[in-house]
């Protein structure tokens, strides 16, 4: 409580240092929570791309997209050695308009052929209602960052893509790509798939043997990677990745995009860690023959020490506190706001939450150490004769 | 730890027949300096007494050496020759814990301008001192209670520095130098700050606590009021002493 006191001696001072802190607490926070919600999406694409290799055709649409391909290949991959079970799959936004900026996920639409059943190891439960049943047309499951974009219930219909289904489960929160998913039947999303195809190529094709991707299961004992390899060399018109080329591509960019997010935090707080050595150093010259009579009743150079050390840190936990609720209100405003599209941006964790407060409290302490360091070692002499 | 420092300096001088000498001061010298090449010698070979249970006032004009007389028996500074002597053991050359127990425990302090913590109430001003002794924070507010009391403040514990008068800050101060219940109490300038009514009620409540409790103070004045209310006058001059004031 003296401590306390002591901090707020100069409230404007004070409020200053500890705003200083709070926008770096806070824009650690705001940059941290998008960090979390991105590196949970990873770790859910790591967990589900871990054992198994993802076929797509080799070509691409106008160097965009990659161009869909036939479950016929099914059988191709299902020969290579190796492969226990291939699986037609297919995923598209569930949009048509793809948006413009977009952080973390993007909703989207998929299905499977339902040969994945007692291989896929990757399996959303329901939080109401039931799984969809493979064939089961005019029927979906929905994520459940998406219900309230839907306004989806259990036994309700809801339209995606200008067609009403009828919803019969509402998945639980798995905090990562499920969440933003419709699952449909597999010739519910080709047709909407074959609606999306220009025209041209929609008469050419049997919409009914369309996928984005063939999901290859690998047998017990044998690495996917290697798999994904040997299918890259006995079917070369397809391009087969494993849990490898996962993590290379997407855990390295988004390890970039952490360092960057959180070096911008950080110097953020460097600057209020900056203001915190000020405002101490101030402190002790103004207190300066304060500090001469606690030296003269008694104080030893280490009371004194923590004395200040204490105030400093006063200083980053009060910064860190109200950084951290400010950042959770703005990250839950701005959350609240986004459910509408369905990609909430921000996910403040415990260790998001603690780790803030604990590194402004630490960066304070680390601030006052010089001031306090300084205090301690004055001449009590000279610190009595101070004006 | 005294016998350590006891082992490191050898026993007290002895001195002179007479009440046991609870400061000893011996050929002091402390030079200052001003600038890189000025300096100015504060004390130049100093040596004084003062018996247990005095009363002793320090006078001289201002440069003589007497604050900083104070400041080297007080332990708050190191002479650069001479030796300091406190209750019967060296003192001066103590670094660190030692020194720190020393003015903790063995010296009280009352400073001209009250000098009080302006955020922490008479209690806590008192107090601190005992905590930094080592008292625990409930015994420490404990005994300011106590010592308050004898002052006469018991109501105005509570109360901030700046919702007290000098008077009543400067006996907070006297509260806080007895917390510890110090042999020494070295006030400098201690009615500096105050009118002639306070400064006599100061004083003699400083005489009352040495009848009482037996505590030795030395007093650095300008005031001859104060002087002649001491058992003896030390008189100072150009950072000698000139007269201890024992008399003819």
């Amino acid at each position: 409580m003296r401590f306390v006191r002591n901090v707020f001696r100069r409230k404007l001072r004070a409020f200053l240092t500890i705003f200083g802190i709070t926008i770096g607490v806070l824009s650690l926070v705001v940059m941290g929570a998008m960090t979390e919600k991105l590196t949970l999406l990873v770790n859910g694409g790591v967990r589900y791309y871990g054992d198994k290799v993802t076929v797509t055709s080799g070509s691409t649409l106008l160097g965009l997209a990659t161009n869909p391909l036939s479950s016929n290949r099914i059988s191709d991959l299902e020969r290579v050695p190796g492969v226990a079970r291939a699986s037609a799959s297919l995923g598209m936004l569930l949009d048509k308009q793809i948006p413009t900026v977009s952080f973390g996920n993007i909703p989207t639409i998929n299905a499977s052929d339902g040969r994945d059943r007692g291989y896929e190891t990757f399996i959303v439960k329901m939080a109401q209602g039931r799984e969809l049943r493979p064939g089961e047309d005019g029927k979906v499951t929905v994520g459940s960052d998406i219900v309230n974009k839907l306004s989806a219930t259990v036994g309700g219909t809801v339209k995606i893509r200008d067609k009403k289904f009828e919803v019969v489960g509402i998945a639980e929160k798995t905090l990562t790509a499920p969440d933003q998913a419709v699952v449909m039947s597999m010739r519910d999303a080709q047709d909407l798939y074959a609606d999306t195809l220009p025209a041209a190529i929609r008469q050419s094709i049997d919409p009914h043997k369309l996928a984005t991707s063939i999901v290859v299961y690998v047998k017990p004992g044998k690495n996917p990677d290697v798999i994904a390899r040997l299918i890259n060399h006995e079917i070369p018109d397809l391009k087969a990745s494993g849990p490898t080329d996962f993590i290379t591509q997407i855990v390295a960019s988004l390890s970039t995009l952490n360092a960057i997010i959180i070096g911008i935090a950080m110097i953020s707080l460097m600057v209020g860690g900056l203001s915190v050595i000020n405002t101490m150093t101030m402190a002790v010259s103004e207190r300066t023959r304060e500090i001469g009579i606690r030296k003269a009743i008694g104080a030893s150079n280490g009371a004194i020490m923590r004395q200040f050390i204490a105030e400093a840190a006063i200083i980053g936990l009060t910064g860190g506190l109200t950084g951290l609720v400010l950042g959770w209100m703005f990250t839950s405003v701005v959350n609240a706001a986004m459910e509408v599209s369905g990609a909430p941006l921000f996910l403040v964790t415990a260790r998001l939450a603690v780790g803030s407060v604990l590194f402004a409290t630490v960066l304070g302490v680390l601030s006052g150490l010089y001031p306090a360091w300084h205090a301690a070692n004055m001449n009590p002499v000279e610190a009595l004769r101070h004006e | 730890m005294s016998d350590v420092v006891g082992t490191l300096y050898g026993d007290a001088p002895d001195v002179a027949a007479g009440p046991t000498p609870v400061i000893r001061a011996v050929d002091l010298a402390k030079r200052y300096k001003l600038g890189k090449e000025n300096f100015v010698d504060a004390l130049r070979s100093a040596a004084f007494e003062v018996a247990e249970g005095e009363m002793v006032a320090i006078v001289g004009p201002s440069g003589s050496g007497k604050s900083t007389a104070m400041h080297l028996v007080g332990c708050l500074d190191s002479p650069d020759s001479g030796e300091v002597w406190l209750n019967g053991r060296r003192v001066d050359g103590l670094r660190g814990r030692a020194l720190t127990r020393v003015r903790a425990h063995e010296i009280g302090f009352i400073f001209q301008g009250f000098n009080l913590i302006p955020t922490m109430n008479a209690t806590e001003n008192v107090a601190q001192a005992a905590e930094y002794a080592g008292l625990s924070r409930s015994a420490a507010a404990m005994r300011a209670g106590e010592l308050l009391d004898l002052v006469g403040l018991a109501d105005r514990a509570k109360h901030l520095p700046s919702e007290l008068s000098g008077g009543q800050q400067q006996r907070v101060a006297i509260a806080r130098s007895l917390v510890n219940s110090p042999k020494i109490v070295l006030g400098d300038e201690p009615t500096g700050d105050l009118d002639t009514v306070t400064s006599d009620e100061i004083v003699r409540m400083m005489r009352k606590i040495n009848t009482d409790m037996h505590t030795t103070f030395v007093l650095v004045t300008h005031n001859p009021e104060v002087a002649a209310a001491c058992d003896r006058t030390i008189s100072m001059r150009d950072g000698v002493v000139v007269d201890q004031g024992y008399g003819a």
